[in-house]
């Protein structure tokens, strides 16, 4: 402690050498309330995000209800021919019918439940053999791209790390516009509690004479859906 | 090894000429730092509000780091609150010291590395590995410039000095891989090479981009994945950031994030923009056991005492002035002799090295290129000429070649006289008479003295001329 | 009939006199009467980017009390013009008296192009050149002064006057002062990079309004005897 009040001393005697500016009033947290745009907008969104995916490298698949996206993902997983997946809890979703799906068609399937998380070493020997990671994202934001994936016992941050392709299925009223909404929209108490990581396009460098290179140490490939919600579910 | 200390004996003026001398590193920075200019001039265009985004993260930064000790105090509060160790270390020996200590604590043997600028500027790696440990830098850059056994002579683009084929010779006699200069085969290769180490290291270290007072939330951003991978696999996690880097509230991390990557790569976001506020919780699969952040002080403290200086506080390291400094692009950042290249780095290295980089504020023409491109619009160009003026005050004087203090004289000099308008005046009549018959359509091929640097170096010397009209009496 | 002081600058007085006729010439073709601001020589730019501040605080002191506020003073250099109308305020920081005869001055300075195409609102001056021209922007002129289109207004009513782009036009020509002889090898490569732009665009002459890259870009341009010429603004406006 004595270092620390030391370096707070030291702080306030240089600031001291010149006049503090005014504080500024702190406005109060919009918190978690995820605001709906009207079909209009919701569409506009979704199609200003898959542009912008597009431009940093990633695939959208579609905006699609529940029961379109689980044949386009088993197809996916043939297309990438993923032997083993993993998968993460929904956050509007239940994915569930998802991986039997997957199961279903031959992909192998590792879920993030309790008991498999548990051997911790073991869940991550299997996320690393995982040909495709799939979760929900809690947002997405339409002006860069963005997934925002919140990490979670059962929605393990190695889900979007370790696999080399990645599936990122994301609630069509969750598209929000920019950052600063999608910030807002999580709500500072999110932040706090679960690690966030804004993923925008598949993992890349331009360290070598700045030319870009995708797939360094994260996945190579990103796909995403934006799951509609079926007739009548409004 | 490759994180270096300052040169015992930096010269900037022999390292700065070899820089220039070698032309196949002038072309190179003129290839990279082109294409990221041109990626920037693109996103500024495409983004109208790119401006006010600017002077709105200046605005931040400037309440920020006007009121550091009370955001340092909540922050402190917010981590520890979130389950992190916080360690305030006053200078690079504590830093070093208390990074070892947990690594001895921790058990750890294998450490990796995310790109951290902070860590370059402790001098960590040798320490690390004087004890030791097995140091891995895995961004891509960092990891070849590790290789190679050098310092990054980039903030941002650690490699920049290199070509393709460099980096493919480098591979090839390093990795034993087969010779390519194809980039994506050699990032494969050291995505290979690099996955097997992540999975088996016990500690990984990097930086902090924006460290959230509010919430106790460390920002960082990347765009490979290696400061997600340092941060979330290995059971002991450190940040490492400058007090500077704390900034108020969360809803302020998006205005900064919007001018961040469009500034420093020409993207609108960064690929990864990952904010961690404490170690693994209960049930959770990934993420370390243990959590620490180094708050790093290292002379920040006596450049917020410094009203001028204090400005440099607000750098968001995006690398940008870099690219658009004429002088670095013609020198290279090893040039420097610092941790801390170009234009932010002629700034902050004398207040981190003291005399071995004092004459590096002198490095510069000035010309402001690097203050138009700032995201938070630091006026760099006067922060050089305040410490031109302190460095030049400072005891033991600056060592300078003897040219150089030839004609920092003249100009003392010149400036006695040019006192008296009418004897300059005379004194230009006497020269232009005594020049004509050296002259060569108005121009001298060799200049004594002062000058003699000029027409040594590519350029004739307009011969002073006298005329006796209306207006130069 | 208006009446302005024209401060010649050093380098101009030393190296580029008929940067100043020229300057003067066009200013009285536009029926301004032209008084030579002869009780200063130098703003102490010179003195003052080396850290020398005692000096340069002399020479500003001299500058400062050679000008009068009422009275328009007009400088054919954007460097000198942003020295006194910008880093003055630091220079005098500390002479609370100087200072505010600075403050009381700066808007009666003027950058030459400045002044003719913002203060007396012309953009022709009945100028005739016969020449493809590639205009340099200097650096101090553009990002402290923040004049950009002027000079290039002026040149494009030019008679006879074809103005080219060439690459990256904004980058410094390595001048900077002292530090083209204390730091010459890189101050070297910088116009030396600038030179082979130029070559490409095609231009027959330079054009600038800074003696300091005028001195730079000639002298590199004199050393390898290439058939490009250098003018100050100035010059070519008062070409007939």
């Amino acid at each position: 402690m004595t270092a620390f009040h030391k370096l707070i001393a030291n702080v306030k005697t240089a600031l001291e050498r010149a006049p503090r500016p005014a504080e500024p009033g702190h406005a109060a947290d919009g918190g978690a309330a995820m605001p709906v745009a009207g079909d209009l907008r919701r569409t506009e969104l979704i199609a200003q995000f898959a542009r912008e995916l597009a431009a940093v490298g990633g695939v959208f698949l579609g905006a699609l209800t529940a029961d379109q996206a689980r044949p386009r993902i088993v197809a996916l997983a043939r297309e990438l021919g993923a032997k083993a997946a993993a998968c993460g809890a929904g956050v509007t979703m239940d994915l569930a019918p998802l991986a039997r799906a997957l199961e279903q068609s031959g992909v192998a399937m590792t879920r993030a439940d309790r008991k498999s998380v548990a051997d911790r070493a073991a869940y991550r020997d299997r996320l690393a053999q995982a040909d495709l990671g799939i979760v929900e994202a809690h947002a997405a934001i339409a002006a860069t791209g963005t997934l925002a994936v919140v990490g979670a016992a059962d929605r393990p941050n190695s889900l979007t790390l370790l696999p080399p392709a990645n599936l990122i299925l994301v609630h069509a009223d969750r598209v929000m516009p920019d950052l600063a909404a999608a910030v807002a929209a999580l709500g500072t108490a999110t932040f706090v509690t679960n690690r966030v990581a804004l993923i925008t396009g598949p993992s890349r460098t331009a360290d070598i004479e700045k030319m870009i290179v995708l797939g360094v140490h994260g996945p190579k490939q990103l796909y995403a859906i934006a799951v509609w919600p079926a007739e009548g579910a409004r | 090894m490759a994180a270096a200390k300052p040169d015992p004996a930096p010269d900037f003026f022999a390292t700065s000429r070899a820089g220039v001398a070698d032309a196949e590193l002038r072309r190179k920075l003129e290839n990279s730092t082109g294409r990221h200019l041109d990626h920037v001039a693109q996103m500024r265009a495409e983004f109208p509000p790119y401006d006010a985004e600017r002077d709105a993260a200046r605005a931040i930064k400037e309440d920020a780091i006007g009121r550091l000790d009370q955001l340092l105090i909540e922050l402190k509060h917010q981590l520890e609150a979130n389950g992190c160790t916080v360690f305030i270390a006053a200078d690079a020996a504590e830093a070093r010291d208390y990074i070892l200590k947990v690594a001895r604590q921790a058990g750890a043997r294998r450490v990796v590395k995310g790109k951290s600028m902070a860590t370059e500027e402790i001098a960590l790696n040798p320490a690390l590995e004087a004890a030791g440990l097995e140091v891995v830098e895995t961004d891509l850059g960092e990891y070849i410039v590790q290789l190679r056994r050098e310092r990054p002579s980039h903030i941002i683009t650690p490699a920049i000095h290199l070509s393709k084929e460099d980096i493919g010779q480098l591979f090839a006699d390093k990795l034993g891989i087969p010779y390519s200069a194809e980039p994506a085969t050699l990032t494969a290769a050291a995505r290979d090479r690099l996955r097997g180490i992540f999975l088996a290291a016990d500690m990984g270290i990097t930086g902090v981009n924006f460290a959230v007072a509010e919430t106790g939330t460390l920002v960082l951003v990347e765009n490979e994945g290696n400061g997600r991978l340092s941060s979330t696999l290995p059971e002991t996690f450190i940040a490492v950031m400058g007090i500077e880097k704390v900034i108020p509230r969360l809803a302020d991390v998006p205005h900064f994030l919007e001018i961040l990557a469009r500034t420093g790569t020409g993207q609108k976001l960064t690929t990864y923009t990952n904010f961690i506020s404490g170690p693994r919780r209960k049930g959770e699969a990934d993420g370390p056991g243990a959590m620490h952040v180094v708050m790093l002080d290292n002379g920040r403290s006596t450049m917020l005492a410094d009203p001028v200086l204090r400005e440099a506080l607000y750098c968001l390291r995006c690398g940008a002035c870099l690219n658009v400094c004429p002088v670095y692009r013609r020198i290279g950042g090893h040039a420097y002799n610092s941790v801390y290249p170009g234009p932010i780095g002629s700034i902050v290295s004398p207040n981190l090295f003291g005399s071995a980089a004092a004459q590096l504020p002198f490095a510069s023409t000035l010309c402001g290129a690097c203050r138009d491109i700032c995201p938070v619009k630091i006026d760099i160009p006067r922060i050089l000429l305040h410490l031109r003026w302190k460095e030049g005050q400072a005891t033991p004087p600056i060592k300078w070649p003897a040219d150089a203090r030839r004609a920092r004289a003249g100009v003392a000099r010149f400036a006695r006289m040019a006192r008296h308008p009418r004897t300059m005046r005379l004194l230009t009549r006497a020269a232009a008479i005594f020049a004509r018959p050296f002259a060569h359509d108005g121009y001298l091929k060799r200049m004594p003295g002062a000058f003699r640097n000029w027409t040594r170096w590519g350029r004739d010397f307009p011969a002073p001329r006298f005329r006796r009209r209306k207006h130069v009496p | 009939m208006t009446e302005v002081r024209l401060f010649a600058t050093c380098l101009a007085e030393q190296f580029f006199p008929s940067v100043v006729d020229a300057a003067a010439l066009v200013l009285e073709r536009m029926k301004i009467k032209v008084r030579p601001l002869k009780s200063a020589f130098c703003c102490g730019q010179a003195p003052f980017n080396e850290g020398l501040r005692e000096p340069a605080l002399e020479l500003a002191r001299r500058f400062l009390n050679s000008c009068e506020p009422g009275t328009p003073v007009v400088i054919p250099s954007g460097s000198c013009t942003s020295m006194v109308k910008i880093f003055y305020s630091d220079l005098l920081a500390e002479e609370p008296a100087l200072a505010a005869r600075a403050a009381a001055i700066r808007p009666w300075l003027f950058e030459f192009s400045q002044f003719i195409v913002n203060v007396m609102r012309v953009k022709y001056v009945g100028a005739r050149f016969d020449r493809t021209v590639a205009y340099h922007p200097a650096c101090h002129l553009t990002r402290e002064l923040g004049v950009v289109d002027e000079p290039r207004v002026l040149l494009g009513q030019v008679e006879g006057l074809r103005l080219v782009d060439f690459r990256n036009p904004e980058e410094c020509c390595g001048f900077g002062g002292l530090f083209s002889v204390k730091l010459p090898h890189i101050s070297a490569a910088m116009v030396e990079d600038k030179i082979v732009r130029l070559k490409e665009c095609g231009a027959q002459a330079v054009v600038a309004n800074d003696c300091g890259c005028l001195m730079q870009i000639g002298g590199a341009i004199h050393r390898q005897g290439l058939a490009i010429e250098t003018f100050h603004l100035a010059e070519v406006l008062a070409a007939r």
